[in-house]
């Protein structure tokens, strides 16, 4: 992909399908070095599930035999030698603290790093597309951070849905507030 | 004009499962998310990449074979990846423009 964001959506929406009530996208650029952290309370995944979804001929879709979401995030870490990670705790193991942990890390001084993109679209994109669950958003640079969390806007809404016309305006604008002053 | 067929005309085969495919037209690219969803089926498709995404994506559009250019060499594990999965891996010590013209050559 030609922006990091668009892995950032893939990744998430996976943890949305698998079933998660929270789930938390940070982001830490540090010097040289970027990382992307994706965790969420999901299903979680046996050891097994966790080493095939690196491999790019597993799905968990039916209607085609290779999946490439994971696959493609890691070839673009690697690319800066980078890398990334992937740990999980199933529902069954542990009731109380299951989940995905995906962390992938990129040089950001490498001539193959993939720029970041539009990350405000993607979260967009996906509160749009999920209004029932919550995501927390961070974005820590030089100090700052960009900072979005619905579990303290669904409180403030009350029964006003997060994908609706108006709250999607806001959040954009709020978020794009906020990148104005970590620049 | 089959993949076999290139065989003869300077390209080595690295892996070659199915030669009886038929090549009609070309697709060049190395971003493979991209590739992804452009090479059309049936296309030879020219790139520099050889990791074992590269034969999740010649699978998913269907190709008739790969090209890696530039005397780029094709890792055994890949390779094994490809046998099983029938995608057919071709190599060519020219770079990738020169690949591309020769192709078009041949296939006019």
């Amino acid at each position: 992909m030609k922006e990091l964001s668009l892995n950032i959506l893939d990744v998430a929406e996976n943890s949305v399908k698998a079933g998660a009530t929270l789930t938390q996208i940070i982001i830490t650029e540090q010097d040289n070095l970027l990382t992307i952290e994706i965790v969420d309370d999901g299903c979680g995944m046996s050891e097994e599930v966790v080493r095939s979804v690196v491999d790019p001929f597993y799905t968990t879709r039916t209607t085609r035999k290779v999946g490439m979401g994971i696959p493609l995030l890691k070839l673009a870490c690697e690319q800066t030698e980078g890398e990334l990670s992937i740990s999980s705790i199933t529902q069954e193991n542990d009731p109380v603290n299951h989940g995905t942990h995906v962390t992938a890390t990129f040089h950001t001084d490498h001539i193959d790093f993939t720029p970041l993109g539009d990350v405000s679209a993607s979260i967009l994109t996906l509160i749009q597309g999920h209004p029932d669950t919550d995501f927390l958003f961070m974005h820590k640079k030089n100090g700052r951070v960009v900072k979005l969390d619905t579990r303290e806007l669904r409180e403030v809404l009350e029964d006003v849905p997060l994908n609706s016309y108006d709250v999607m305006e806001w959040i954009g604008e709020y978020l794009r507030e906020q990148y104005e002053a970590l620049s | 004009m089959k993949v076999n067929d290139l065989l003869a005309h300077g390209f080595k085969a690295l892996c070659l499962t199915d030669g009886d495919r038929e090549i009609d037209g070309v697709y060049v690219g190395d971003l493979l998310s991209w590739v992804m969803g452009r090479a059309q089926m049936d296309n030879a498709w020219i790139t520099i990449m050889s990791n074992v995404n590269v034969v999740a994506v010649a699978s998913l559009a269907d190709t008739s074979c790969v090209i890696l250019a530039e005397g780029v060499a094709l890792p055994e594990d890949v390779r094994e990846t490809a046998e099983a999965k029938d995608v057919n891996i071709l190599g060519s010590d020219d770079p990738i423009y020169e690949t591309a013209v020769k192709l078009a050559a041949l296939l006019n």
